[in-house]
């Protein structure tokens, strides 16, 4: 893969060769910013931009925040509540922090399923997927380590539930989950090594960012027909894509703009909406909350966890077969474990020649089923382990693993896919019809 | 605001100091840290009596009246012509106070503490779903929401007959009011206070009423570990004067680790933390509890109703049924609001109980929406300054996005549409 032919830096005043030819940065920044974008791109590719953003608020917000943090189990909470009425704008900064975290799953559950419904997975982007799931299970594994740090009831438990599920591992799980826990129960060395981790993820997440956009940079964007852009010629690649400066900047910057006006409503006039009460509870190894809820974002894979009980005959079936070595427990861990996997595997599960679901009319409803239930999953995480949910959970679950790992097989073989448009000009020209003259309307693509 | 500042300014240097103190006692007593655990041999109670039938005095009880009635008298003697009286020293539950105030009331410790100890090892052993289960069967509370469970921890028995009683009521108490609070919790009116809905702010008067109110009678037994009195001076709380503040605190005794001994509290102090084991710190209480979850379970009410912790409050204190057992030597009140309906607190609020400079309506409910205004004050004292910067940010990016509207349309408008 060349990449799409396109100007390249040329250093034109004798300062700008000098240090082109010790360092090109300036080169590398012009190709990154003028990078050829399909000019067919929809509003669902601004997911991006928005995830650049947190990660940055996050991080931002993040490193002033613990510069007044204390971690410790008998500091912690009273911390955070120094932050909140001591602490110039403290309040502002775990409120946007807070529900920062929940503006970065709202954007990358999006920018995920944008991915499924385009096929964007698919070759040649199998890399750029797989590091994207990567720095979705890190992006997990500090949102789960940053909500213990408050040290309320919720934070306590949680830890302590999720901790729990590495000790579900045969053989060395108890090992691993002393390991994680720093002891024997979640205290002390468990906020440490959890604050220490927290604080480091962010920047590994952003290394991997990094790469991620280098490796879409080097295949070129997907867009909503999964043609590729024409790359025989200068000519031809630039009637098929617009520079990402400014054209793309500004559009998702718009789109982002929308977007935050949206988050400083929830930050501003609802911040507590999508926490947990019980977590203004100072965390008591003592008392148990009624309900132990993990944060919204992993109530799917917390469903999927606990659909799997030992009434399940596949279960059954498999503690059977493994001379119990995998118990009801152990199998919620891996179905949890393997939802994402499934996921992460999907380059090679979905078989379809045609890239974008735009294209497969049968693909069209079973995507549809599946965002339903993600959304069903989310529902029934937070209900209680109880019927009908148990039945509604395994279902759910049941549903989410035949989509990748039967569906999308067998729909490559017995889809008849339509014909995609030959290049993205013609696409693009379909929505916005060249005109001679004429009023012009605007009409953003129908996606 | 410039007084606030130069307040802040010179707390801050002091705050450290102060915090380590009051967190240094909070090592050392262990104290409750907001749980109610009540046994799980309480038994429900049958009859889920409606606010109306709700007894109105608090006479006779066990917890307060030899506190706050002294304090009461003390208070309306000392009064001046502000809304807040600065009780004397006297009016603080003394330490013998609060003992024999713990051996009347306090739920016994043991037994709680075990059966916490129990329900932690079922959770450390089991795996989740288990632990949901087995929490379900104790607890025949379900939020159908799916959103934040209000209640603290609790491992009170609800049987499921009380619950479809419940649920009952509930029924007919939302074709009353049309709101959805969930199944399971009890309904909770919505009141409308003047710090709810995006544009809301402390009501002055309010919380000087509630402030009294604290002071006079849940100070007794409550704690507010995480407020510091110089805040009572803040524009946006309940904003007393300076010398006021600095009278006020003067009542309160804290630790000062640098003397090894108790000295009277000046503004950069906290207010001190609970006098009973059992009696939970009130500082977050407001923030603890979530009453609304509408509608269908979306939470969405709460831009316009807050989280429904104040309400949550207001209910608990005027639902008391009239009704007391004892258990497990232990006297426990009924309440209608309360998880698992009965609570170890007495009734601590009645009509006309604490009396106002300017003559305030002081009937239960009035006392108790106005504590519970408090109490959100003392949870969000930056509620002014939060929904502040939301405003600025909600105008300044619908502006900017007006603004990036109008220029991508024009960045696009030469290819779209473009004459070929």
């Amino acid at each position: 893969m060349a990449g799409i032919p396109h100007d390249h830096y040329e250093p034109t005043t004798g300062g700008e060769k000098w240090l082109h030819r010790r360092l090109p940065i300036v080169g590398l920044l012009y190709d990154t910013l003028m990078i050829p974008t399909p000019k067919n791109l929809n509003w669902m590719w601004i997911w991006g931009i928005v995830l650049v953003f947190c990660l940055l608020l996050q991080i931002v917000t993040g490193i002033v925040l613990v510069m007044h943090y204390t971690p410790h189990v008998d500091l912690a909470f009273a911390s955070v509540e120094h932050i909140m009425r001591n602490v110039n704008g403290g309040y502002m900064l775990r409120y946007l922090h807070m529900n920062g975290a929940s503006l970065f799953f709202v954007a990358v559950y999006a920018h995920i399923f944008r991915g499924l419904y385009y096929g964007s997975y698919k070759a040649p982007r199998e890399v750029t997927w797989i590091i994207g799931m990567l720095i979705y299970l890190l992006m997990m594994a500090t949102g789960f380590m940053g909500y213990v740090l408050p040290w309320g009831q919720m934070s306590f438990w949680g830890a302590t539930v999720i901790t729990g599920l590495f000790g579900a591992i045969p053989f060395v799980g108890e090992s691993l989950q002393t390991l994680l826990l720093g002891g024997p129960a979640v205290d002390n060395a468990t906020l440490n090594r959890f604050f220490s981790l927290h604080y480091l993820l962010p920047f590994v997440i952003a290394g991997l960012v990094i790469v991620h956009v280098w490796a879409f940079h080097t295949t070129g964007n997907n867009n909503p027909t999964g043609v590729e852009v024409r790359r025989g010629s200068k000519e031809e690649a630039e009637k098929d894509t617009l520079p990402f400066w400014p054209y793309f900047v500004i559009k998702d910057l718009f789109a982002l703009a929308v977007i935050l006006v949206v988050f400083f409503a929830v930050v501003g006039f609802m911040p507590n909406y999508l926490g947990h009460p019980d977590n203004y509870i100072e965390a008591n190894p003592l008392a148990t909350p009624a309900h132990i809820v993990p944060e919204w974002y992993f109530l799917p894979f917390y469903a999927i966890l606990r659909a799997f009980t030992s009434e399940v005959w596949v279960v059954q079936i498999a503690s059977f077969v493994t001379g119990g070595i995998i118990d009801a427990k152990f199998f919620g861990v891996l179905a949890m474990f393997g939802a994402i996997a499934v996921m992460a595997l999907v380059p090679w599960l979905d078989t379809s020649s045609v890239r974008s679901g735009r294209y497969r009319p049968m693909f069209k409803w079973w995507f549809a089923l599946l965002v339903i239930d993600f959304f069903a999953l989310m529902w029934l995480g937070a209900m209680p382990a109880e019927e009908p949910y148990a039945t509604f959970s395994l279902i759910a679950s049941a549903y989410w693993f035949a989509y990748f790992l039967v569906i999308l097989p067998l729909l490559g073989v017995i889809e008849k896919p339509l014909i995609p448009p030959a290049t993205i000009e013609e696409d693009f020209d379909a929505h916005f019809a060249p005109k001679a003259g004429g009023t012009k309307t605007l009409v953003k693509p129908a996606e | 605001m410039m007084k606030t500042n130069i307040l802040t300014a010179v707390v801050a240097a002091g705050f450290v100091g102060a915090a380590s103190t009051v967190l240094a006692q909070e090592t050392t007593e262990a104290p409750a840290t907001g749980q109610r655990v009540t046994s799980p041999q309480v038994q429900t109670q049958e009859d889920t009596e409606t606010r109306e039938q709700v007894t109105t005095t608090v006479q006779g009880d066990a917890v307060t009246t030899e506190e706050t009635g002294s304090v009461a008298a003390q208070a309306t003697d000392a009064s001046d012509d502000t809304n807040v009286e600065a009780a004397s020293d006297d009016a603080l539950p003394s330490a013998e106070g609060a003992d024999a105030a713990r051996e009347d009331v306090g739920v016994n410790e043991d037994v709680v503490q075990d059966e916490a100890a129990e329900a932690a090892e079922e959770v450390a052993e089991d795996q989740p779903d288990a632990v949901e289960e087995s929490q379900t069967e104790v607890i025949a509370e379900d939020d159908v929401s799916g959103q934040a469970h209000g209640e603290d921890t609790e491992v009170g028995v609800m049987d499921d007959d009380d619950h479809g009683q419940k649920e009952d009521d509930h029924a007919a108490a939302e074709d009353d009011h049309g709101d959805d609070d969930g199944h399971g919790t009890p309904y909770i009116e919505n009141i409308d206070f003047s710090f709810d809905g995006p544009f809301g702010a402390y009501d002055v008067n309010q919380l000087q009423r509630g402030l009294q109110i604290y002071t006079e009678v849940c100070a007794a037994c409550h704690g507010l570990e995480y407020v510091a009195m110089r805040t009572l001076g803040d524009e946006t709380g309940p904003n007393l004067p300076e010398a006021q503040v600095i009278e006020y605190a003067k009542q309160f005794d804290v630790y000062d680790s640098e003397l090894d001994d108790t000295r009277p509290a000046t503004p950069v102090d906290h207010f001190p933390q609970s006098n009973l084991a059992n009696a939970p710190d009130l500082s977050l209480m407001a923030k603890k509890r979530a009453a609304f979850h509408g509608p269908y379970g979306l939470g969405i009410n709460q831009f316009f109703k807050g989280i429904g912790g104040p309400e949550y409050i207001t209910a608990l204190l005027t639902s008391y049924t009239g009704e007391e057992k004892e258990q497990a030597g232990t006297v426990l009140y009924g309440n209608s609001v309360f998880p698992g309906g009965w609570i170890a607190m007495a009734p601590p609020l009645g009509d006309g109980q604490v009396e106002f400079v300017d003559e305030h309506a002081n009937d239960l409910q009035h006392l108790s929406e106005d504590v519970s205004a408090f109490l959100m004050w003392t949870a969000e004292p930056k509620l002014a300054g939060r929904k502040q910067a939301g405003f600025a940010g909600v105008i300044f990016l619908t502006l900017l996005s007006v603004l990036l509207y109008l220029t991508n349309k024009r960045l696009w408008a030469r290819h779209k549409h473009k004459e070929s």
